[in-house]
């Protein structure tokens, strides 16, 4: 059967495999062996039979197509309420064909079904929140991207990004070495203005363990600086593992499940190591939902949840804020309209929308909320991976619409966007339609509007 | 005192008087040249895709097209780089945080920089939603001297009769000032000690009567004669000068009067908020305004000897 030198079933262990795939220009290469790629209908219908559980197999039974979930989708509504954008229309033509032709499928449709589990759903899951039947739609979706992996019917920086987490135990190419220099560079670089400021790694014991995207050590270390000075000046005790910092997962994404595994244990064995009380993720959505929801079960832990307790960085800026530990100074408020993009996966699966409410409360005179929000906030329009894809920038682009809408309708010229994937989705909102809007973390507005103990103060 | 160097270059026209100074330091002080040329800002999410800086075009990183960039390089600068040995390395990224990288790996005695002003960079500011130019960034933090070069510099370094330095009795000015000491007394150039009393004192309140100035004035030259002048031991060519109104202005005044080779200076990081500073730190408007180099250094790692 024809495997591609680059396109193929194997998965990516070796830096010379993904030296390979990375030397080919846009994946011209990749997609244009996809073409050729043979689909082994037997191992398919093996692994349907062995994963595919009673649940999808019920939702997919029950779905009575009654199309109340058509509204709840962003792509429907972008792209002016095509039929073949509704959600059970999408995931029935798909996996459920998959399923009811027992694995029989060839290579048009294992591709089409890619472009359908990628640029047709981010797997926001908010088709769920409505179904009457509780039929996550979103969950689905992100079954079939495992099948279709299996297969080697991914995107060309899906197999890519999750290379780069079997090879680095990172979403991008930072070793070890990496990421411990990043952390040392960023204490020196802002030791004169933060005196005392420290960026411990590997300290054991400590109370809070905090874990980060790799991208804020590859193109954004003032993130990491950012964090530091907060907890600074909180007083925290914290540390950042040596290893097992990463705590995002392409992996998820692309439906590597062996490497999702791979990853989040990395992360659960510097708790097992460095014995902190809890840990702290960085402002990043699916990697709180990959690690602090999924990852016990992908890690097999019977409890369902991590090794410690886990917090989301809005959850642990709101309990500084309530503590005292942190305190804003009035004055410097945000004054201007703000509104704020909830994602999907803090927000609506992980449900900390009062978090994120209670830190603009103290944060902001004139917060306005987006409609619809909280839980039912609309995908950013970058979710599931999308972001990073080229293969579906155009689709990708139409999606963006909704979202434009909703912020356009709030009147606010800034958006706060405590997660990676909003906050990109947003600039690239900006940079498509140009309506004139700002972006930014939680850090580095709190930074410039707490009040810093005399103490923390430099002498000068 | 130069014994590796860093170019960081946009390979644009605003970068040409830098590369001639870059070249012509190399050479002088037989140093190690590096030559950074960011390809791009990074892509979107974890794609390793980027806007190419030139082109405004999405490229990917791939063997081939560094290759071709580096192509481009050396045709750019191919008269000055036949009597060099220097090495071009690209990156992907941010261009201030991938200077400041590739700085602190090296350990570069020097980062030398065209003075690319706002317009120029409206990609990289609106890009992580932050004002301000990677040449304040790149300023503030390096731990070496940071060279802006705006206009052409005739002069060979070694042939320097005219230092200036303003100072501002801040601990990073201390640095500017050792640092500047120690390159006029490696080149027996004059060391022009210069201070500004701003009289707009922030611009909130009215100017300082006369007498106050005159006052203040006094106090600056006693402060300059008692602390700065024995850290020159003994090195006798350095003259002391305090004048008032608006700081970036009077330096710019001093160093035509005294026809300065080099003005050097220290960053100051807290005197305006970045969202606020429109019209850009003194560093930046005299960089801006400058017929000759200027010298940003705010750390005392490259003067740690004279401390």
């Amino acid at each position: 059967m024809p495997e591609g030198i680059l396109c193929n079933k194997n998965k990516v262990t070796t830096l010379e495999h993904l030296q390979a795939l990375l030397a080919d220009k846009s994946g011209k290469q990749y997609y244009q062996e996809m073409n050729n790629l043979d689909v082994d209908a037997k191992a398919l219908w093996d692994l349907v039979q062995k994963t595919c559980k009673s649940r999808i197999r019920t939702w997919l039974e029950i779905c009575t197509h009654c199309g109340l979930c058509a509204d709840s989708c962003f792509y429907y509504l972008a792209n002016h309420k095509d039929p073949q954008q509704v959600p059970s229309y999408k995931i029935q033509s798909t996996l459920g064909q998959i399923i009811r032709r027992k694995g029989q499928v060839d290579n048009a449709f294992m591709q089409m079904a890619m472009d359908t589990a990628f640029c047709k759903c981010t797997c926001c899951t908010r088709c769920g929140v409505y179904c009457p039947l509780g039929i996550d739609t979103g969950v689905m979706f992100s079954y079939l991207r495992g099948l279709l992996f299996s297969q080697g019917f991914t995107p060309w920086e899906m197999k890519i990004g999750t290379g780069m987490h079997r090879v680095y135990r990172a979403q991008m190419d930072v070793t070890t070495e990496d990421w411990v220099d990043t952390c040392s560079w960023m204490a020196e670089e802002n030791a004169d203005d933060w005196p005392g400021l420290e960026i411990p790694v590997d300290k054991e014991n400590a109370d809070i363990l905090y874990t980060v995207n790799a991208r804020e050590p590859k193109h954004y270390p003032e993130d990491i600086a950012q964090a530091a000075i907060l907890f600074h000046v909180a007083g925290e005790n914290w540390t950042v593992p040596s290893e097992g910092w990463e705590e995002t997962s392409l992996a998820m994404f692309a439906g590597d499940w062996e490497a999702c595994k791979l990853q989040v244990e990395s992360v659960y064995a510097a708790m097992d190591r460095l014995k902190p009380k809890r840990m702290v993720v960085t402002e990043c959505g699916h990697a709180y939902r990959a690690t602090v929801i999924e990852g016990p079960y992908w890690a097999g832990l019977k409890t369902g949840k991590t090794p410690i307790e886990s917090l989301h960085y809005v959850e642990w800026v709101a309990e500084a804020l309530r503590a005292g530990k942190l305190k804003i100074d009035p004055a410097k408020k945000i004054k201007e309209p703000v509104t704020y993009q909830d994602s999907c996966n803090y927000i609506r699966n992980g449900g900390l929308w009062e978090a994120a409410r209670y830190i603009m409360s103290q944060i902001a005179e004139d917060f306005r909320e987006m409609t619809p929000s909280r839980e039912h906030n609309f995908c950013c329009g970058g979710g599931g991976g999308l972001n990073g894809i080229g293969r579906y920038r155009e689709q990708r682009n139409v999606g963006l619409r909704v979202k434009r809408d909703q912020i356009l309708a709030t009147g606010a010229k800034l958006v706060v966007a405590p997660c990676h994937n909003c906050w990109d989705a947003i600039r690239d909102l900006e940079e498509v339609y140009e309506i004139g809007i700002r972006w930014s973390f939680l850090k580095p507005l709190l930074i410039n509007m707490i009040e810093v103990p005399e103490h923390l103060k430099p002498a000068e | 005192m130069f014994k590796k160097l860093l170019f960081a270059t946009t390979a644009s026209p605003v970068c040409d008087n830098a590369a001639k100074v870059a070249f012509d330091l190399e050479m002088k002080w037989e140093a190690k040249l590096l030559i950074l040329h960011v390809l791009g800002l990074p892509g979107r999410g974890f794609n390793l895709q980027f806007t190419d800086v030139r082109t405004g075009e999405r490229e990917d990183p791939s063997q081939d097209y560094v290759e071709w960039v580096k192509e481009e390089l050396n045709n750019t600068y191919g008269k000055l780089l036949e009597d060099s040995n220097a090495s071009i390395v690209t990156a992907v990224g941010e261009p201030h945080r991938e200077v400041l990288r590739l700085a602190r790996k090296e350990n570069v005695d020097m980062i030398l920089m065209g003075a690319h002003s706002r317009e120029e960079e409206v990609g990289a500011t609106k890009h992580r939603s932050i004002a301000g130019s990677t040449m304040r960034k790149v300023a503030k933090a390096a731990r070496c001297a940071v060279v802006i070069v705006n206009r052409p510099c005739t002069t060979c370094w070694k042939l320097f009769s005219n230092i200036v330095v303003g100072i501002d009795f801040s601990k990073a000015s201390e640095s500017a000032f050792l640092w500047a000491y120690k390159l006029a007394h490696e080149v027996g150039a004059k060391l022009h000690i210069f201070h500004a009393i701003d009289i707009t004192a922030g611009g909130l309140t009215l100017p300082a009567g006369q007498t106050t100035i005159e006052q203040r004035i006094k106090e600056a030259r006693k402060r300059i004669e008692q602390h700065m002048v024995p850290r020159l031991k003994g090195y006798d060519k350095y003259s002391i000068e305090v004048w008032e109104g608006i700081p970036y202005v009077e330096i710019l005044k001093f160093a035509r009067d005294r026809q300065g080779d080099l003005i050097v200076m220290a960053h100051h990081t807290r005197e305006v908020e970045p969202e606020e500073a429109e019209l850009g730190s003194t560093v930046e408007q005299v960089v801006l305004r400058s017929s000759c180099p200027v010298a940003s250094v705010n750390h005392p790692d490259k003067v740690a000897d004279l401390m």
